[in-house]
């Protein structure tokens, strides 16, 4: 075998190689030169007609040549898949700015969210969730809370009632008596939920939603009322804030105050702000020490335990953390306005 | 209330360098907020007193009068059209450069060749509407003198503060009662009695026959009778017509206005009869008849009960006694003999009344919120003198009285130990001081304790937490520390429900579901509405006794209607892309009789919106969307659901599936009636809903989780025509049945083609499974599968299948 016609087979290979422009160009090249009956393979085959002293030699070259053909097949059949793997990619080019698929997002409503967030915030507190009725007794709503019938605070909160004599619970804070009553002291109890007034004008909805808080245990100071309150509002509105208290009035403690925040919005710099109205302050939940009859109701011993008890309106606290000015929003299920922040 | 700073002068001297918005902080700190303080005079300036030195009529308008005016330093002409003025009246004046209350800036104005200066002012235009008549100017009495500002003349210049009183607090529903509070806040201020409250003989026996007073009634301590004689009805004077329209009550006659006056200044409800007008010369104060019915001077039949007292004379009701008085009795304008009574009720008694009849007096409004017995006296003396002053009346009769025993007040201790604990704070005898400016006297000193004796006026105060109120209130609550409780008592655990609606409402609009929350309340037509059975438990509606609106009638039985109600909320406002939403709460159900329950709810709704075009979202979910929703939820609790051809009257009658849980069922799915459909949107676009009662998810079913096995899978495909007649669930349970024992090793069932239509006969559809055989134990032969396999096929096929 003449060493010029393994010289020729390698050049037009390479020829051919290079000239392939895809990967069936190049499995047209391999079968030319490697495949059953390629020019290397019938030069391969053809060694066997080599006189002894020669084919040794001429065996190594061709099977250098093999490796040579296969390795340049491999690299070049690589670099051609690169390549069209890239037109690919270019011809697959999409506009990553067209809108998502099945964009409606499932989004929360603000009040539930904020129940769920302070609730969270109070665990963290020792506080547990307590549940009661929205369907009340009058005793738990009223009696027990320190209001008789004939009380002038009953005209604090109009009251619907059932026929039966039953109303529906005007504030969260019977759950207090309820859970006096289940879980005896010490106790740290916190209860969101609906209550009902029969009020209905641009501030006041008949259905609202609170959350009633309770510590009772052993020598309850007013400034653990107070360190609990800035905690759970820092927390929530996820920033210090100023806080001030008012001496004021509930049947169910006693001594009572009404608690003021800066207003989130403005924090007192804006003097036509809607939210304060100007005054740098917004009334965010009332509370005191819990009066000594109540703990009776909730059969502990005052002489022994004491306490304190909030409450704090939800809707106005999600009203405050996310903007809302209109109270009749919540309630109207209109989701353009429940997807308006999103 | 009101209260007037100029009226709080006649009972206490405060620090003059107080200004009004301190003293405003001051008491709303101290727990009576003040909602607001009203500068009475606004924005008036430069109006003063002026003499009418001239009159004459407009030579060519007879309808208008010029005046010449005489301010004292200047002479001015001035046009009215009042008819109301003569020569030498002095009027109030605004010349050119004054200004209004309302702010108006006065000039110079041409009436048909008459130039006329500023105008003369009636009592409208002062502010004070109701205090003169409102159609001519107002004629000052002769005390004022041209020049005077009118600032500085009958009260005008005022300042009033709006301050909310506490219903434990009736003390303070007085200019004497923030007066004593005022002085607990300002201990260095000084008390003092008004000038015209002061004691003077009336010793004289009546001049008219009266006989006695008798109270069968214990619930009245004390009742007293003070006799005007000679009182000539007319207006108040000017500054009491202007001191009551400040304080909110409009101006009557003389003899009216003395009552509610004093009132307003010392906190005791009075009324004034006309004594002629009495049925009988006696008064028995009685409790009402069960039955019994009144006229009360509003015109209404009040229906009465044991508990009402009432003032009567002769054996005839007279008044509501606390509440409200009759219709006959009253002062008139020819009264000249008056009976002024000062009476001293139970404040349970007066507020079960008031509250029952719903009649919000400002005596039942002040008896129910307790008012000192001791001033009842003091009031009659006050009315009395004011009568004499106002009424030209003669006064100096012996008051005649009554009286019941009444419970007294009692001391109560305050420990330094208690103080201690509630406000971080042990001086007892700052704390004594504190108690003594509010007018609570230490009486007793025992060890480190002492005793105190409330006054009269403070029958609130009857524990020792009730003295740490005064003396926090006093002190502020802003300088205490911030602390937190110490040691857990027990593991906190936001408990079962707040759980499980944690868990559902982040399931929930994961899945692309928006959070709603709507009111608990229904209408009263809602079963006629969605044509509920009256056998249905959600007919059987808790009903509200006394509602406000026709859509709050009663409590909710399903979260549907909300769901829905919230839909057309969101179609009126404009919303037309899909819209996905579910609410949480509760349902309320009648339990036998006398009981309910409460249980807690899901619901959600899938509407596709009213524009399907779309290039890239699915807007065409359907029950099937709905169901993988529901079911997807219910295994992630881990609880296998079962979904039962149902039926529901509003949801279409052959969408609707209801749903069990281990037997038990928690609930349907279902598309709404096509004609409720077509009643929420116009394009009659489906709606698909579905709930659920969540109690049944509260607790997590643990599931199991198993080994993968290590032995191949063999599939096989079957392609079956099946009769319209068996649903899926049949046609699962039929492969499952024919493969017998060996349904341990069939492991899926897999439906990879539904179809009905071209080359389906008539009520059929065919359906194509691949199913998986697959042992945990072994590889599973070819020809061993392939026998189960041609087991199956010959069992649908016995079962009416046609295997294809």
């Amino acid at each position: 075998m003449p060493s010029l016609n393994i010289a020729e087979v390698r050049e037009n290979f390479k020829n051919s190689l290079a000239s392939a422009k895809n990967i069936q160009e190049l499995e047209e090249v391999r079968i030319k030169y490697s495949g059953k009956k390629g020019e290397l393979t019938l030069l391969l085959r053809s060694l066997g007609n080599l006189p002894k002293d020669e084919r040794k030699e001429a065996g190594i070259k061709l099977n250098e040549l093999r490796d040579e053909f296969e390795k340049d097949i491999e690299l070049t059949s690589k670099k051609l898949r690169d390549s069209e793997n890239e037109q690919l990619e270019i011809n697959e080019r999409i506009d990553v700015t067209l809108p998502a698929k099945n964009n409606l997002n499932g989004t929360f409503h603000p009040v539930v969210q904020t129940m769920h967030e302070i609730a969270n915030i109070m665990q963290g507190l020792g506080y547990s969730v307590a549940t009661g009725p929205e369907l009340e007794e009058d005793f738990y709503n009223f009696e027990a809370l320190n209001i008789p019938k004939w009380h002038p605070a009953r005209d604090m909160q109009d009251t619907f009632y059932l026929p039966d004599g039953k109303l529906l619970r005007t504030h969260t804070s019977p759950v207090q008596v309820h859970a006096m009553l289940e879980f005896g002291a010490p106790l740290r109890i916190i209860c969101p939920g609906k209550v009902y007034r029969r009020d209905n004008d641009t501030t006041h909805s008949p259905m609202f939603n609170q959350m009633e808080g309770l510590l009772i245990d052993k020598d309850v100071p007013f400034s653990v009322l107070k360190g609990t309150m800035s905690e759970m509002l820092n927390a929530f509105f996820g920033r210090k804030l100023n806080y001030r208290f008012r001496a004021s009035y509930f049947p169910f403690t006693e001594p009572s105050m009404e608690l003021d925040i800066e207003c989130v919005k403005c924090s007192g710099h804006d003097e036509n702000c809607r939210v304060c109205h100007g005054t740098g302050w917004l009334e965010v939940a009332g509370m005191g020490m819990v009066h000594p009859n109540v703990i009776r109701a909730g059969k502990i011993d005052p002489e022994i335990y004491n306490g304190f008890a909030f409450g704090i309106g939800l809707d106005r606290m999600a009203m405050l953390k996310y903007g809302i000015n209109d109270l009749r929003l919540l309630f109207d299920g209109d989701v353009s306005f429940l997807l308006s922040g999103f | 209330m009101y209260i007037s700073l100029e009226l709080l002068k006649n009972f206490i001297d405060i620090r003059p360098d107080l200004t009004p918005e301190e003293i405003a902080e001051r008491l709303t700190f101290s727990g009576s907020e003040v909602e607001n303080i009203n500068y009475c005079a606004g924005k008036m300036s430069g109006v003063i007193v002026a003499r009418v030195q001239e009159l004459e009529e407009h030579p060519e308008e007879p309808k208008l009068l010029i005046a010449s005016l005489n301010t004292g330093s200047g002479e001015h002409t001035c046009i009215t059209s009042a008819h109301n003025i003569k020569k030498g009246d002095l009027v109030f004046y605004a010349g050119a450069g004054a200004i209004l209350p309302n702010g108006i800036e006065m000039g110079i104005k041409d009436f048909k060749g008459v130039s006329s200066s500023g105008m003369m002012l009636s009592a409208e235009e002062l502010g004070l509407k109701e205090a003169d008549d409102p159609s001519g100017l107002l004629v000052l009495p002769p005390e004022a003198r041209p020049g005077d500002d009118a600032k500085s003349l009958f009260h005008i210049g005022d300042v009033i503060f709006d301050v909310s009183i506490t219903p434990n607090r009736g003390d303070l529903l007085s200019h004497l009662g923030i007066s004593r509070e005022l002085k607990g806040l300002y201990p260095e201020s000084v008390l003092h009695m008004p000038t015209w409250l002061r004691q003077f003989k009336q010793d004289n026996e009546w001049t008219e026959d009266f006989g006695e007073i008798s109270l069968p009634d214990k619930g009245c301590y004390a009742y007293r009778l003070g006799l005007v004689t000679g009182a000539k009805i007319k207006n108040s004077p000017l500054t009491s017509r202007i001191d009551l329209v400040h304080l909110g009550m409009r101006p009557i006659s003389n003899a009216v206005d003395v009552t509610n006056y004093v009132m307003l200044m010392l906190g005791q409800p009075l009324h004034a009869f006309d004594l002629n007008t009495l049925p009988a010369r006696e008064i028995t104060v009685r409790s009402a008849r069960a039955g019994e019915i009144m006229r009360t001077l509003d015109g209404k039949d009040r229906n009465l009960t044991e508990n009402d007292m009432l003032i009567t004379s002769g054996g005839e009701a007279i008044a509501l006694a606390g509440v409200m008085g009759g219709e006959q009795t009253g002062i008139n304008e020819n009264t000249n003999t008056i009976l002024i009574e000062s009476a001293s009720f139970s404040a349970v008694r007066v507020g079960h009344t008031s509250r029952r009849l719903g009649i919000n007096s400002e005596a039942a409004f002040r008896f129910s919120r307790t008012v000192d017995p001791a001033l009842s006296n003091t009031a009659l003396i006050a009315a009395s003198a004011l009568m004499r002053d106002w009424c030209e009346g003669e006064i100096n009769y012996r008051p005649k009285f009554a009286e019941n025993e009444i419970k007294n007040i009692q001391p109560v201790e305050l420990t330094r130990k208690k103080l201690n604990v509630y406000l971080s704070f042990d001086d007892m005898n700052a704390a004594s001081k504190i108690l003594d400016g509010f007018g609570i006297k230490n009486i007793k000193d025992d060890h480190e304790n002492k005793i105190f004796m409330p006054p009269t006026w403070r029958p609130d105060i009857t524990i020792e937490e009730d003295l740490i109120e005064e003396i926090g209130r006093y002190r502020g609550y802003n300088e205490a520390e911030n602390k937190l409780p110490g040691e857990l008592p027990r593991r906190a655990d936001v408990g079962d429900v707040m759980k499980i609606s944690g868990f559902i409402r982040n399931f929930m609009m994961a899945k692309g579901f928006t959070e709603i929350m709507t009111y608990s309340f229904l209408p009263e037509d809602f079963a006629k509405k969605l044509k509920l059975n009256d056998t249905d438990t959600r007919s059987d509606l808790i009903k509200i006794a006394n509602p406000i609106s026709r859509d709050h009638m009663a409590m909710r039985t399903s979260l549907i209607p909300g769901l829905l109600n919230a839909l057309k909320n969101s179609l009126a406002s404009g919303w037309k892309d899909q819209i996905k939403i579910f609410e949480q709460g509760r349902i309320f159900l009648r339990e036998g009789e006398n009981n309910h329950i409460e249980p807690e709810h899901l619901a959600g709704l899938i509407f596709n919106g009213l524009d399907d075009r779309s290039a890239w979202n699915d807007r065409s979910e359907d029950f099937y969307n709905l169901k993988s929703v529901v079911e997807n939820l219910i295994k992630s609790r881990g609880y296998t659901p079962e979904f039962k051809t149902g039926h529901e009257n509003f949801t279409h009658a052959g969408q609707t599936a209801n749903i069990f849980i281990d037997g038990v069922k928690i609930g349907f799915i279902a598309r709404l009636k096509p004609a409720l459909e077509q009643e929420i949107n116009i394009n009659a676009n489906k709606i698909y809903i579905f709930e659920i009662d969540t109690g049944f998810l509260i607790n997590l079913k643990s599931p199991e989780f198993l080994p993968v096995s290590t032995f191949p899978a063999s599939t096989r495909d079957i392609s079956m025509l099946v009769s319209r007649d068996k649903n899926y669930a049949k046609v699962i349970s039929d492969i499952k049945n024919s493969a017998g024992e060996d349904v341990k090793i069939l492991t899926e069932i897999r439906l990879f083609d539904i179809y009905e239509g071209k080359g389906v006969p008539e009520n059929f559809r065919s359906l194509a499974f691949t199913l998986t055989y697959r042992s945990r134990d072994r590889t599973l032969r070819d020809e061993e599968v392939e026998n189960i396999n041609l087991k199956i096929r010959e069992n649908l096929n016995h079962k009416g299948y046609i295997i294809r």
